[in-house]
C-alpha cells in the first residue's frame, strides 16, 4: 500500500534560503509519525512545507494519490489535511463552539456529526463549549485548537509541537487523545521538541537536523539508538 | 439649574449627537478590527450618504426616513467600490499607506459632493419642527428616530456578528487572521462584507446628522475625530464599545458647553481621546491595542 503522505527529496524554504535539504519523509495511514531534532533543525518547516506555506524548490509531495506540491493551503485544507500551528490557534474571542463551527467553515451542510465527533473526543470541551477560548488553560487551548482541525474530518492531522509549554499531566493527556484520534482512523504527523516522551509514544519517528534526514525508524528503535541519544535528546 | 432643564438641553441633545457617532464609530472600528488601518475617508462617506438621501428626497419628494435605505445601499456600494479600486492594491504594502490613501479619499470624496450638490448648506425639509412633551421630557420625533434607527441598525449588526456563519467569519478575521486563512475562510469576501456594513452605517450617521441639523458638505469631516476617539474609547473592534463611547463623546460633548465657550465643544472628543490613550490604550471594553 502506497503511504498516505510522502515528501520525495524535498527541498525548500522561505524566500530565497533554503532550509530543507533533501528530506524524505512518508506517513502511512493510521500511524502517528513524530520529527524530533535540535532547535533549528527544520521540524517545523517540514510540516509547514506539506501545507503549503513555503516555497518548495526540490522534490514533491504526495497526498492520497495526488501530487499536492505547491498547493495553496486552502486546497490542501480541502484535499483532508489539517494543520494546528504552535502559537495563536485558537479565536480567543470565540467560544469552544465558535472555534469548531470556524473549524468547518468549508463544510457544506450539516456540522452536527462532526461536533459530535469532536466533542466525543474530547468530553470536557461539550462541558464548556460556550466558554470563551482565550480563557481556557494551555492544554484546554490545545483541545480546542485540535478540536477546531478535526472538524473537517481530514485524513491527516499536523501538529506544530503540540505539548510547549505544557505540563507533563497535560502533555500524556494530548499524546493520548493523539492515539485516539489514529484510532478513528486519521493519521497524525506531529513536530515535538519533547523528543524521549514523543518517540516514547509515536509509532515512527524521524530526526531531522540541518534541515536533513538523519535517523528514521520506529520510536523504540531510536530511543534505542547510542547516536541519537547523544545527539540529540541530551543523553 | 434644574434637572429637567439639563436632561432637555444638554443630555438628550447628547444622546442624539452621540448616536450619530456611535453608528459611525462602529464602522471604524469594524475596518480598525479586520482590515487593521484608521480609515480617514469616513466622515466624508457619511456626507456623500447624507447627499444621496438629499437627493432621493428631491427627485422623488419622498420623506427623508424613505430615502434612508436608499442611501445606505448606495453608500455601502461607494464603499465598495473605493475599496476594489483603491485599497485592495495596497494590502500588502505598510498599513500607512493605506491610512494616508484614505486621507486623499477623502478629499476625492468631498469634493464629489461640492461639484455635485454646491457648497451651501441644505437640508431634507423646511420649517421649525416643535419637541413633544413627555412627561416634562422634550423631544423631537427625528431624534426618536435617530435613537431608534441607531438601536435597531447595531442591534442588527450584533446578531449578525453573533449568530450568522459569515458574521462569525468576520469575527474570526478580527481575531486571529492566520487562523481564520488555514480554516479556509474567504478573506476577500470578509472584506466586501466589512465595507458593505461599515458604508452602509456611515450612510445613516451621516444623514440623521443632516436630519438633526443641516447638510453642508464639511458635516462628516467634522465628525471624523469624535468618531474616532468614540471608536477608541469604547475599545477597538468592540461594537458595544462604539456605542458606549460614542453615546460617551456626544454627551460630553454637550455638557462641555456649561465650562468652556461653545466654540470649544468639538475640543471635547480630542481631550477625550488623548486622555483614553494615555489612560487606557485598550479603551473600555478591552479592544485590541494598536
Amino acid at each position: 500500500m502506497s503511504p498516505l503522505l510522502s515528501m520525495e527529496n524535498l527541498t525548500g524554504g522561505y524566500g530565497d534560503a533554503d532550509i530543507l535539504l533533501n528530506v524524505d519523509l512518508h506517513v502511512d495511514q493510521d500511524e502517528i509519525v513524530v520529527i524530533v531534532g535540535p532547535n533549528g533543525a527544520g521540524k517545523s518547516t517540514a510540516m509547514k512545507s506539506v501545507f503549503g506555506l513555503l516555497t518548495i524548490r526540490g522534490g514533491k509531495m504526495l497526498f492520497d494519490g495526488d501530487d499536492i506540491t505547491g498547493w495553496a493551503p486552502n486546497r490542501i485544507v480541502q484535499r483532508g489535511i489539517c494543520y494546528v500551528p504552535q502559537v495563536d490557534n485558537i479565536f480567543r474571542e470565540m467560544s469552544i463552539h465558535e472555534n469548531l463551527e470556524m473549524g468547518g467553515f468549508l463544510k457544506k451542510g450539516d456540522l452536527t456529526a462532526a461536533y459530535d465527533r469532536v466533542y466525543e473526543l474530547f468530553p470536557d470541551l461539550k462541558e464548556r463549549r460556550k466558554t470563551m477560548a482565550g480563557s481556557l488553560s494551555g492544554g484546554q487551548r490545545q483541545m480546542v485548537a485540535m478540536g477546531r482541525a478535526l472538524m473537517l474530518d481530514p485524513k491527516l492531522l499536523l501538529l506544530d509541537e503540540p505539548t510547549a509549554g505544557l505540563s507533563p499531566k497535560y502533555m500524556e493527556q494530548i499524546f493520548q487523545i493523539c492515539r485516539d484520534v489514529r484510532d478513528t482512523g486519521v493519521a497524525i504527523l506531529l513536530v515535538e521538541q519533547h523528543a524521549k516522551q514523543a518517540l516514547a509514544f509515536a509509532d515512527r519517528g524521524y530526526v531531522l537536523a540541518a534541515g536533513k534526514n538523519r535517523h528514521e525508524g520506529t520510536g523504540a528503535e531510536l530511543l534505542a539508538d547510542r547516536e541519537v541519544a547523544e545527539m540529540f535528546l541530551g543523553g | 439649574m434644574e434637572l429637567l432643564e439639563l436632561l432637555n438641553f444638554y443630555v438628550i441633545p447628547g444622546i442624539v449627537l452621540g448616536s450619530i457617532y456611535a453608528l459611525g464609530a462602529v464602522g471604524i472600528t469594524l475596518i480598525f478590527a479586520i482590515l487593521r488601518y484608521a480609515h480617514l475617508a469616513h466622515g466624508d462617506l457619511a456626507t456623500l450618504g447624507a447627499f444621496i438621501a438629499l437627493a432621493v428626497v428631491t427627485a422623488l419628494g419622498v420623506s427623508p426616513l424613505v430615502a434612508l435605505p436608499v442611501a445606505i445601499i448606495a453608500t455601502a456600494a461607494v464603499a465598495v467600490g473605493i475599496d476594489k479600486v483603491f485599497y485592495e492594491h495596497l494590502r500588502e504594502r505598510p498599513k500607512i499607506v493605506t491610512v494616508m490613501a484614505s486621507l486623499g479619499i477623502a478629499l476625492m470624496v468631498r469634493s464629489v459632493v461640492q461639484v455635485v450638490w454646491g457648497v451651501d448648506t441644505q437640508t431634507y425639509t423646511r420649517g421649525i419642527v416643535r419637541p413633544e412633551d413627555y412627561f416634562g421630557l422634550r423631544i423631537r420625533d427625528r431624534e426618536l428616530y435617530t435613537v431608534a434607527a441607531m438601536l435597531l441598525l447595531v442591534g442588527g449588526l450584533q446578531l449578525f456578528l453573533t449568530r450568522s456563519k459569515w458574521g462569525k467569519a468576520m469575527r474570526a478575521m478580527s481575531d486571529n487572521p492566520n487562523l481564520a486563512l488555514l480554516s479556509g475562510i474567504d478573506n476577500k469576501k470578509v472584506v466586501m462584507l466589512t465595507w458593505i456594513i461599515a458604508g452602509g452605517l456611515c450612510a445613516a450617521s451621516g444623514f440623521f446628522l443632516g436630519l438633526n441639523t443641516e447638510l453642508k458638505s464639511m458635516m462628516g469631516w467634522h465628525m471624523l475625530l469624535p468618531m474616532f476617539a468614540a471608536a477608541i474609547l469604547g475599545g477597538v473592534g468592540r461594537v458595544e464599545g462604539a456605542v458606549l463611547g460614542g453615546l460617551i463623546v456626544g454627551i460630553a460633548e454637550e455638557l462641555s458647553v456649561l465650562v468652556i465657550p461653545s466654540e470649544y465643544k468639538a475640543a471635547m472628543a480630542f481631550a477625550i481621546l488623548l486622555f483614553m490613550l494615555l489612560v487606557r490604550p485598550t479603551g473600555l471594553l478591552k479592544g485590541k491595542v494598536l
